[in-house]
Formats: structure tokens, sequence, C-alpha cells
């Protein structure tokens, strides 16, 4: 019976902290070099673990990316928030005879996607925890 | 009792759902500005698709180099004493006219208001061939110089364009390379 309510317990905690960790969704990050020996690097983690992760930055390199983002914050944030009303649309986007840039929103994540000679590489940021990352560089976060 | 109820509330959530949907047709389609330039000589094609309410909402949150709360600070629009403004009022209020025509064996110009609108046609008659349309709503150009001497005002000019109906706004052709600004309610460039 005790063990019943320690495994529920569990599995409760689980579920809750599963629940919350997918709450922000999912960051991909796809690279593949094209090259014979080049690496292939794929991988998917919640979203709401990068403003965990930020409190890893070390305090130098955290004092450069606070310095430089900080003016754009305001403006990050409110481009953000629109973005997320839009339909999923190609926001911009650039061929020539050996690359292909496209920068577009699709469902609740902004996508960009980069081809060229050397390698492919896409990256998909759901809103969400862009604005968990603004907030907590809006409070001046200190790294741990 | 219970009927008369249902009925009511039928009649209200009828009411409620015709007054949401006037607000949003009072809101209009979304405005889209779209940029499209093709280059045949290196192959290169740009698009860019930008809905009009994000700039509105972004440009008053930037603040950098001349660029403070949607408007750009520009000296040079004292233009040696000349009023920029009083002369785009003027425009403003003359008919539709022509007000600059040239043509000479390099190239042709035509400054005109045409329907409303600001025209500006450059058409090179050297190798190139470029021709240049430039088409501004005279509501645009108001909008633009409607803040002082010495600023455009970006912010105003982006709202008035969210009031124009679908329109070309710039075209550039030339031999190699085609350039195409425009605005309508559709989200993708083709």
């Amino acid at each position: 019976m005790i063990l019943g309510k320690i495994a529920m317990g569990m599995l409760g905690t689980v579920v809750v902290g599963g629940a919350m960790l997918c709450s922000d969704g999912f960051v991909s990050v796809r690279v593949n070099e094209h090259s014979p020996k080049g690496s292939h690097i794929f991988f998917v983690v919640p979203g709401a673990l990068a403003p965990i992760g930020m409190k890893f930055i070390p305090r130098e390199r955290w004092n450069e990316v606070e310095k430089e983002l900080q003016p754009w914050l305001h403006t990050i944030r409110e481009a953000v928030n629109g973005l997320a009303e839009y339909p999923d649309t190609t926001f911009v986007e650039v061929i020539d005879r050996t690359n292909h840039v496209r920068v577009h929103k699709k469902g609740d994540s902004i996508v960009v996607d980069v081809d060229d000679p050397g390698e492919t590489v896409h990256v998909s940021v759901p809103f969400r925890t862009i604005k968990s990352v603004v907030r907590e560089l809006d409070e001046g976060m200190p790294p741990a | 009792m219970k009927r008369m109820n249902r009925g009511w509330a039928g009649l209200a959530a009828v009411v409620l759902l015709s007054m949401a949907g006037v607000a949003r047709a009072a809101d209009g389609p979304e405005r889209w500005l779209h940029v499209k330039v093709n280059s045949v000589g290196d192959g290169e094609s740009v698009r860019v698709n930008l809905p009009l309410s994000l700039a509105e909402k972004i440009l008053p949150t930037i603040s950098h180099g001349d660029l403070h709360n949607g408007k750009i600070t520009c000296a040079g629009l004292e233009m040696s004493g000349v009023d920029l403004r009083a002369i785009l009022q003027a425009l403003k209020d003359t008919p539709d006219n022509e007000f600059v025509t040239v043509q000479s064996r390099e190239n042709d110009v035509r400054v005109a208001k045409q329907a409303g609108n600001f025209v500006i046609h450059v058409l090179d008659h050297q190798k190139s061939k470029q021709q240049v349309d430039v088409i501004v709503p005279m509501a645009v150009v108001q909008a633009l110089i409607s803040s002082g001497t010495k600023e455009l005002d970006v912010l105003a000019a982006i709202r008035a364009l969210k009031g124009m109906g679908d329109t070309t706004l710039v075209t550039v052709h030339d031999g190699t390379d085609n350039v195409r600004v425009w605005i309508d309610s559709r989200n993708t460039a083709d």
C-alpha cells in the first residue's frame, strides 16, 4: 500500500515535471555538414530549460550579452508578441546560386533555415522560449 | 419561463456574435509590405514579407542611430533653406498635373501628381536601360513630413499605408535586376 502511494507520488512528479518542461515547447537544432567527414548534429530540448541554462553562462560573457541585448529587449518582446499573432509566413527569403536562407513562422515557433554548400542548418525556437529568455534578461538575472 | 430565458440567451448570443463580427470587419484585413528582388545576372532572389501592424508595433521601440520613436532625424531635409513641407503641402492642394518632364538622349524623367499619388518615372536610355517607377500616395507623403521640419515620421507613414488599397510603390527594371515593393493583404509575395 505504501509502495503504491510512493509510486503514485513519483508518477505524479514525473507527469507534472514533464508538463512543466514541455510548457514552453521545444527548441530544435539540426546541423548537417556536407563534407564526407562532416558532423551531423541534431537535438531537441525543452524550451523551459533555456532560462535555466542561462544561469550557467560565465559572468563576463553574461555582461557582454546583457550589454548588447539590453537596448533591444523591448523591441524583441514586441516583435515576439506580435509575430505570434500572424499566420505561418515566410518573412525573409534569400536565394542565390549556392545559398538559401529562410526565416519563417511555423506554428508557435520562429524557424531559421540555412542551406549553403558547406552545411545545412535548421533552428526552430518557440516564441514562448524567446519570451522567457527576454524576461530573464529583463530582470537582469545574475549568473549562478 | 425557462423557454423565455433560453430565448433571451440565444438572442444575446446572436447579438454578441454579430458585434464581434462587426468589430473584426472594422479592423480590416492585415496589410503586408512586400519586397521582391530578382537578379538574373547572379541568380539572386530576395523576398521580404512584413505585416504593417507589426512594423507599427516595433518601430516605436527602436532607438538606434537617427531612428527614435518611429521618426528618422534628417538634417538634410532643410535643403538649403527650401521648405520641403510647404512644397509638399502645395502639391497636395494642386490638381493632377505634370510638374517635371525631361526628355534627353540619356534619360526621360517625369514627376507628376496623378490620381492622388506622387509619381516619379525615370527611364535611362544608357546601356542598362533602367526604368524606375515610384508611386507614393500623397497621404503617405503628408504623414512622412507631419512631425517636424527635420524629421521623417516613418510610423505615421506606415499608419497611412495601412489605410491604402493594394498598391505598387516602387518598381525598378533594368537588364538584369527587377525590384518591386508593394502592399496588399496577402502574406506571400508570389
